[in-house]
This record gives C-alpha cells, sequence and structure tokens, in this order.
C-alpha cells in the first residue's frame, strides 16, 4: 500500500477536518439564510367550467346517424352498421415539419417503417409525426422525469389516469407544455372545424391555472382525447361458464356469492375471482374518486361508513372461503389469460375488455363468450354505479416549438377528430385496406395479422385528438350488448359532487388515502382483522384524512356555494 | 537514559548539513505523474458525474425545490423538510424496518458467507468446487424480479409446493403472502442470491493465505479445526472486519426492488423499508424532490457516522479498518 506522501497537501484527518467543515458549511448555509415556509403539497383545485377563451363551440355534422340513438354522456349511441365512409376534410393543409412525440405502448412495439404511418401522414398533409414508444407498465411513473427534464420530444401523450403518479401537475403543465389559448380562442372553425366541433365541455378538461390561487390565470393548454360516454369499468364474466353452471346472471351481491360458491374449487384450482379491490365498492354505495360523500350536511370519507365494513368483510369472504385466486394479492398474476383459460369466472377490468374478449372468441383465440355484471346491490341498497365522463387524456405540446410548428400540430389534431363514418377515422383506426383490414362479408373491417400488431393492438396517432363525437363501435352484438347495459345502468350511475373540478388533494391525504388502500389488502387478504377497522381508520384520517376533509369542504362549498 | 537523550554523532552532522528544498511544484508533479493521473481519469470523471455533482444536489434538502424554477429562485426552508420528514407517521416504521432487515442480513447473511467461502475452501476436488461454486454463485446475477417470480412459483399458493401437497391431502402454502414470516422469506432470497457473492470475497482472501503455514501447524499436530482457528480465520480477519464496515455504513439501505416487489403481497407495513418510502411517497408520491433529498440525506449521514465509529472501534481493537491507520 502506498504510504501518503508527507508533502501530500490532505492527510487523512485533515481529509475528514476538511469534510466535516464542508458538510457543516453546506448544512450551515440555510440555517444562516432566512428561513421559509413550504408551500408545494398543500392541494389545489381547478375549475373545468365557465370560461371565455375556449375555442367557440361550431357543430360539426356528421355524416351519418348511429343506429342506435342513446342519451349521451351516460349512454353513448352506438353504430351496429359500417357506412361508406366519406371524406372528413376536403383540403387538407401541406405540413412540411417533423416531430416527435412520446405515446405509450403496451406489448411489442411495431415497425416505425410500416405503411401505415406513411399511409396516415400523407393523408393528413405530409407532417412527419415519428411516435416515440415509451412502455405503459412504467410509463404514468417515469413520464414524471421526462418533463421535468424537457426530454419528451415536441409532445407527449398522458392517459388522465396516469395523473397520479405526477404531484403537482399544475406546475409541471403551465411550465411544460405550449399555451394553446391564443390559438384556439374564438372561431377556429375554419382552420380546424373539428376541435371546433369538440365543445366546452370537453376544452375546459385541458385547462389549468398558471397561478393557483387565481381563476383568471386559466389557460389552453393540452389537446384533449376522446370523451367516452358510458360505464368505463365492469365486472365481466364468461357467459358459457355461467351456464355450465345453470345459474342466471347475479344482480345482487348475495346472489354472486351463491355463484361463486357453485364455481370455485380450490384443490382443482378453479376460483371464481381474480381482482375485486377498485371496482367492488360501487356495490356496496361507496363513493367513487377520493372517497368523500354528501351525507347530512357534511362530508363523510368512505372509510367512516358501515358500508366500508360490509365490503370489506365481503372481500374478507372471498379470501376465506377460497373464492378468489390465491396468489392474487402477490400483484404478479396474468388475469386476462386467467379469465380466458376458465380458472376464473369473474374478471374486473376496463370497458373495453368487453370487445377485446369479443374479438379473441371470433378469431378462435378464446373460448365461449363474456358479459358484464349490472349494477349489483348489497343487503337490499339501491345500487349504485361509479362512472364519470371525462377525456381520456391528452397530448400536451413542447413549450418550446414555434407558434407556426403547433398550428401545423393542431392542423394534424384537427384531422385526427375525424368521427365514426369518415374515411379518415378508417384509416387511424384501421389501417390501409388489403394490409391491415379487409372488408368482411357484412361490410366491417377485419383486422390482418399485421393490422392486429401495427394498427389494432397500440396506442398511436388513434388517440392524439379526441374525436369529435364518440359512439359504440365495433363487433355488433358487442356494440349491441354495450348499448343495453348502458340503458339499464345509467340511472343508477353516481351523481359527482366535484363536477366541474378537478382536485389535486394535499400530500398528507395522498400519503394517508395510499396507506389505507394498502390497510384495506391487509383485512382482505387476511393479513388483518376486519375488527382492526377502526383503529385502521382512526389512523387514516390523524395521518391525512382530516387534512383532506377540509380540503375537499373547501372546494365543495365552493362549488355548491355554500 | 541519558544517553539515550544524545543525539547519535550522524543525525547531529545531519542537522548541521544546509537543507536541501525537495518540494516539487505542481507542474512538476504533473509532469512526473502524468501517466498515474491519466489512469485514474476515468474513474475520477465517473466519480465527479455520478457521485459528486448529484451528491452537492442535496442541498435541495434544504429548499421548497421545485424543477421548474431557476435555482436560485428556489426558496431556503432551513430543516422544514427535515421536520417534515420526522414527523411523517410512515417515517419511523419504515426505518424501523430497514433496521430489522439490515441487521438480520448482518447476523444471518454476512456470516453464511464466510461459512460457505470457508466450506468451499475445504473441498479438494476442482471439479465439486467448480460445479458448487457455480450453483452458489450463480443467483447473484438474477435481477429481483427473477427471483421473486421463482419463489412465487414454487412457495406461492398456487406454486409447485402448494400444488404437491394439496395432491397429498395437505394445505396451501400460504408463506408468500404471510407478513410474520416475512423476514423468513427476506432471509431465504438474501442466502439463494447473494450469499454467494459474499463467499467469493472471502474465498480471494483465503487465497492470499500462505499454505505453508497449514503444512507447518500441520506438522505440529494441529487438527483441521485447530487450523482453521488459529491460520484461516485470523488470515481474513481484516477483510471480514472491512466488510463489516462498510455493511455497517449501509445499514439504511437494505434494497428496494425486493421489497417493492413484494409489497403487495405481504403488505407496506412489512415491506415498507426507507427506500421504498422514498419512492412512494416522494417519487410517485405527492411530495416533493427535497422531501425525498432530506431522508437521502439522512441516510447518508447516518451511514457516515456509522462508518466512522465502526472504523474508529476497529483501529482501538488493532484492525486496520477501511484504511491504514498513519
Amino acid at each position: 500500500m502506498a504510504t501518503p506522501s508527507d508533502r501530500s497537501p490532505l492527510r487523512r484527518r485533515s481529509l475528514f477536518k476538511v469534510a466535516g467543515l464542508g458538510a457543516a458549511g453546506a448544512a450551515g448555509l440555510p440555517i444562516v439564510a432566512a428561513c421559509g415556509d413550504i408551500e408545494s403539497g398543500s392541494g389545489s383545485s381547478q375549475v373545468q367550467t365557465g370560461f371565455d377563451f375556449l375555442p367557440e363551440y361550431k357543430e360539426w355534422p356528421l355524416p351519418f346517424e348511429p343506429d342506435l340513438v342513446g342519451e349521451p354522456p351516460n349512454h353513448p349511441s352506438a353504430f351496429t352498421s359500417f357506412p361508406e365512409p366519406v371524406q372528413a376534410i376536403a383540403d387538407v393543409p401541406s405540413g412540411t415539419g417533423t416531430y416527435e412525440v412520446t405515446i405509450p405502448m403496451w406489448g411489442e412495439a411495431p415497425s416505425k417503417d410500416d405503411d401505415y404511418y406513411k399511409a396516415v401522414q400523407e393523408a393528413w398533409g405530409g407532417t412527419v409525426v415519428n411516435i416515440r414508444h415509451a412502455d405503459g407498465n412504467t410509463y404514468a411513473e417515469t413520464s414524471q422525469q421526462w418533463l421535468q427534464a424537457n426530454e419528451f420530444g415536441d409532445g407527449i401523450q398522458l392517459f388522465s389516469w396516469m395523473l397520479y403518479a405526477h404531484p403537482d401537475f399544475r406546475e409541471t403543465v403551465v411550465n411544460s407544455f405550449y399555451d394553446l389559448t391564443d390559438l384556439l380562442k374564438g372561431d377556429i372553425s375554419e382552420r380546424w372545424p373539428l376541435l371546433a366541433g369538440l365543445g366546452d365541455t370537453v376544452w375546459g378538461k385541458a385547462v389549468w391555472s398558471t397561478d393557483p390561487d387565481d381563476p383568471e390565470s386559466a389557460r389552453i393548454f393540452g389537446i384533449p382525447g376522446s370523451m367516452m360516454g358510458g360505464v368505463q369499468n365492469a365486472m365481466f364474466y364468461r357467459t358459457d361458464l355461467l351456464d355450465d353452471l345453470g345459474m342466471g346472471v347475479p344482480t345482487t351481491v348475495e346472489e354472486l356469492l351463491e355463484v361463486a360458491r357453485a364455481f370455485s374449487d380450490d384443490a382443482a384450482g378453479q376460483w371464481a375471482f381474480l381482482g375485486t379491490d377498485w371496482l367492488t365498492p360501487a356495490w356496496f354505495g361507496l363513493a367513487s374518486g377520493d372517497g368523500w360523500a354528501y351525507i347530512d350536511g357534511k362530508l363523510v370519507h368512505n372509510s367512516e361508513r358501515p358500508e366500508y365494513t360490509e365490503w370489506l368483510e365481503f372481500r374478507r369472504t372471498l379470501h376465506d372461503e377460497k373464492l378468489q385466486h390465491p396468489d392474487i394479492a402477490s400483484g404478479t398474476l396474468d388475469t386476462k389469460q386467467l379469465f380466458k383459460a376458465g380458472t376464473s369466472l369473474f374478471q374486473q377490468d376496463g370497458i373495453t375488455f368487453w370487445s377485446e374478449y369479443t374479438d379473441w372468441v371470433n378469431s378462435g383465440e378464446a373460448p365461449g363468450g363474456i358479459g358484464a355484471l349490472g349494477a349489483l346491490s348489497a343487503n337490499g341498497r339501491t345500487p349504485l354505479v361509479h362512472s364519470k365522463p371525462d377525456v381520456e387524456g391528452w397530448v400536451f405540446l413542447n413549450k418550446d416549438l414555434s407558434q407556426e410548428q403547433v398550428e401545423e400540430l393542431l392542423d394534424v389534431a384537427n384531422w385526427c377528430s375525424s368521427p365514426y363514418g369518415t374515411k379518415e377515422w378508417e384509416l387511424l383506426e384501421y389501417g390501409v385496406e388489403g394490409t391491415h383490414f379487409d372488408y368482411g362479408d357484412d361490410g366491417i373491417p377485419v383486422f390482418t395479422d399485421l393490422g392486429v400488431s401495427v394498427v389494432q393492438a397500440p396506442v398511436n396517432y388513434k388517440t392524439f385528438s379526441g374525436e369529435v363525437q364518440t359512439f359504440l363501435t365495433g363487433p355488433v352484438d358487442m356494440v349491441q350488448a354495450r348499448f343495453e347495459y348502458n340503458a339499464a345502468i345509467k340511472d343508477l350511475i353516481e351523481v359527482d359532487i366535484f363536477d366541474g373540478v378537478r382536485i389535486e388533494a394535499p400530500s398528507a391525504f395522498v400519503s394517508a388515502a395510499e396507506a389505507l388502500k394498502d390497510q384495506e389488502d391487509d383485512v382482505a387478504f387476511g393479513r388483518a382483522e376486519v375488527a382492526d377497522i377502526p383503529s385502521i381508520v382512526e389512523t387514516f384520517l390523524s395521518n391525512g384524512g382530516e387534512a383532506g376533509r377540509e380540503h375537499f369542504t373547501a372546494v365543495y362549498e365552493q362549488l355548491h356555494g355554500e | 537514559m541519558a544517553a539515550l537523550q544524545t543525539p547519535a554523532p550522524e543525525a547531529a552532522q545531519a542537522s548541521e548539513r544546509p537543507r536541501i528544498d525537495r518540494r516539487r511544484t505542481l507542474a512538476q508533479r504533473l509532469r512526473h505523474d502524468w501517466p498515474l493521473l491519466l489512469l485514474t481519469l476515468p474513474a475520477m470523471v465517473q466519480l465527479a458525474v455520478f457521485f459528486y455533482w448529484p451528491s452537492a444536489w442535496n442541498i435541495i434538502a434544504f429548499m421548497d425545490y421545485s424543477p421548474h424554477r431557476a435555482f436560485w429562485e428556489n426558496p431556503i426552508v432551513g430543516f422544514a423538510w427535515f421536520e417534515r420528514l420526522f414527523a411523517n407517521p410512515y417515517f419511523l416504521p419504515a426505518l424501523g424496518n430497514t433496521l430489522k432487515f439490515s441487521l438480520a442480513q448482518l447476523a444471518f447473511v454476512f456470516p453464511l458467507s464466510i461459512i460457505l467461502a470457508l466450506v468451499m475452501h475445504s473441498v479438494v476436488s476442482t471439479k465439486i468446487r467448480s460445479v458448487f461454486q457455480s450453483v452458489v454463485y450463480l443467483p447473484y446475477f438474477f435481477s429481483w424480479v427473477l427471483v421473486v417470480t421463482v419463489f412465487v412459483q414454487m412457495l406461492g399458493s398456487d406454486g409447485l409446493v402448494s400444488n404437491l401437497m394439496l395432491q397429498s391431502g395437505g394445505e396451501r402454502l400460504t408463506f408468500m403472502t404471510d407478513s410474520g414470516s416475512f423476514v423468513f422469506l427476506a432471509w431465504m432470497q438474501w442466502v439463494w442470491k447473494d450469499a454467494g457473492w459474499g463467499m467469493i470475497i472471502f474465498l480471494a482472501a483465503l487465497a492470499s493465505i500462505n499454505p505453508s503455514l497449514y503444512e507447518a501447524a500441520a506438522v505440529d499436530g494441529a487438527n483441521r479445526w485447530k487450523r482453521m482457528w488459529h491460520i484461516t480465520l485470523p488470515g481474513i480477519r481484516p477483510v471480514i472486519v472491512l466488510l463489516l464496515i462498510l455493511q455497517l455504513g449501509g445499514i439504511l439501505t437494505v434494497g428496494f426492488e425486493q421489497y417493492q416487489l413484494q409489497r403487495q403481497s405481504v403488505g407496506f407495513q412489512t415491506t415498507e423499508v426507507l427506500d421504498t418510502f422514498v419512492y412512494y411517497r416522494s417519487i410517485i408520491g405527492p411530495e416533493s424532490e427535497s422531501f425525498g433529498t432530506a431522508a437521502g440525506l439522512f441516510k447518508g449521514v447516518i451511514g457516515l457516522f456509522l462508518i466512522l465509529v465502526a472504523n474508529s472501534v476497529a483501529h482501538r481493537l488493532g484492525e486496520q479498518g477501511i484504511y491504514q491507520k498513519s
């Protein structure tokens, strides 16, 4: 070992002294300086209605009327036919720019050289929009880092459910994204008629305030995605397996348990349920979102209500009676495959799983059929359905773009807003005829294998901008079933007491709510007892629940004028 | 004693000689040492970019930091984030879990690596040694995702062992979801994944022991246990002490993936350690970067303190520690 030189300016002890002085200096500097209070993490709210700077609404006339007319938004209209598409935009503006947009991707990313991209870009006027696909499984979390480092290309797509991973998203929005207000306010129907047809409700959901304390500072920062109507989540069941049991579709939680007991056979590796955590609270009348309901003149959290205990008892019953897959708590199961294999009878999922499974059945990949449980009631109460019409997400443009570049991308967005029944929609949703799809005997496009991997499966230009109007479309039987399903439950949909406001809760509440959710799983999976619920709730309220109540109550009173 | 205090004639003469200042200028030293400095350059750059530069950003633990503001516009808040950290109701349980897992690693995995190395060292057959080394060492290169998946497939409620037990009339295992036995589960995973790595380091230390010491001891009649006790263990003692000190320094860093991956299975109260706490409360949680940095700085300060204390104790006990005592 080399001996340190006597002439070395630092010896071991002096090295530590210097390091200590440095550390003390670093630590002491802030103390010497004037200290302030922490401002971040106190929560905020953003009103989404009543703006005078949104694009002036001009209805975009649909080329075809839907076959099944519902009552949007909770009961959307539907198409059971595929009319010969017409051109939505006669003269597309020519674009010469090249842009890169970050978009989430689940599964294997398709080749970027596919004809789909060239065909779509040519159709919208030549603007090149290269997609940077990123892993959808980690997208919500990692996108936060890209945004802070301004490394997301010229634009980024975020689904609205991803905001859970973005603390203080308002600050990110107003500092990272292009303010579209000056380009979009007023009458834009001449250049962007489809964007003008989206309507105030949709555009209002793309607004954030530059100053959280000043409602007048609200601006448009995103291109909103489609606002899908109807219920967005459901508990699906295998119709063939239920028929095999000789039992009807359950309409109450009690009937559901009977069906589950009849189906489950632990020794044979068969369980009625997989996940039940986020869908089942509605069956017990609990509130959606952050869990607040207005009861007897005040906001009451789900955890404070007797129905909460009933709900956890129900989940615990599934565990104790082995009606639920024993490894569901691990979070590692491929639930769709288990449902497909008949290992389970029920599957909680997004509503698009209905068409996904129907496509599998039609292509011979999956057996049987699929249906969705209606609004279930527990203990004789009136059933409740959670559904909140919202945009599916946004595409945000980088603040460093020039006005001309943003206008060119808005041209693209306008093209992408074309609805069902247009050539633009067909190209976006199905690709090129003969390459990505062929017309079936009934005139409805059927994907080729290439079409499935390049067009159908990935998120791509389809979600670049919201469709001017949305409908239920797809396999006829599924569309008919979904239409009837929405009709049956539309009147049971929960009234959103915070409708028209986007709320970011205080950090203490978010932390406490996250811990509460974990503790709910503890009870449901046998790691804690039902008798522990009161102490769990007490901890939740003291650790952030009461701070949340204060914040949400203030928003509620502001919204309802109390 | 007086004679001892009298300078030796040579020394006296030396003190009378004119002093020659052999101190070299910085330029001379650079010219002389540039090949060595060049060799260290990549490591210095790596340290500067990935350690010292990020370390400088610890300053945001004292600011109400926002990445969207210019650095100097971030208000200084003193120790407010530390106050919030210590007041956070989930911090102390996370700290407790971290210490629990760390001490369990120290007590039940660290010695196992030494034992494995000793066993390995005693195997004479090269073929058996090679197979044994591969079997024990290979899991170190597996990711935690793979390790946890293998455990779920083997010991999960729907895993291989459970299904075998069901076929023979038994019950399913609940081992992978039992919060009460998670420390034991974690220990099994550490042993499978990490014990082999620790063994390699001790094997290297064992290889440096002069074989003639064993031969001489054997000639003197020392049996296998005595040779291990009086030659092998003293031979690797400096390495044991060094690794022990380093492990103490990292006592608040027990890893992340292993606990994050099994959080859902056994519950956050059992698996929440400081690193997952920072991830869930700050990185994807509602608290700002400053909060997470404060937690990281807390870990670093405690780690540095423990290293200095352990090193000092090692020196007092006559060990070398992490550096040669001057």
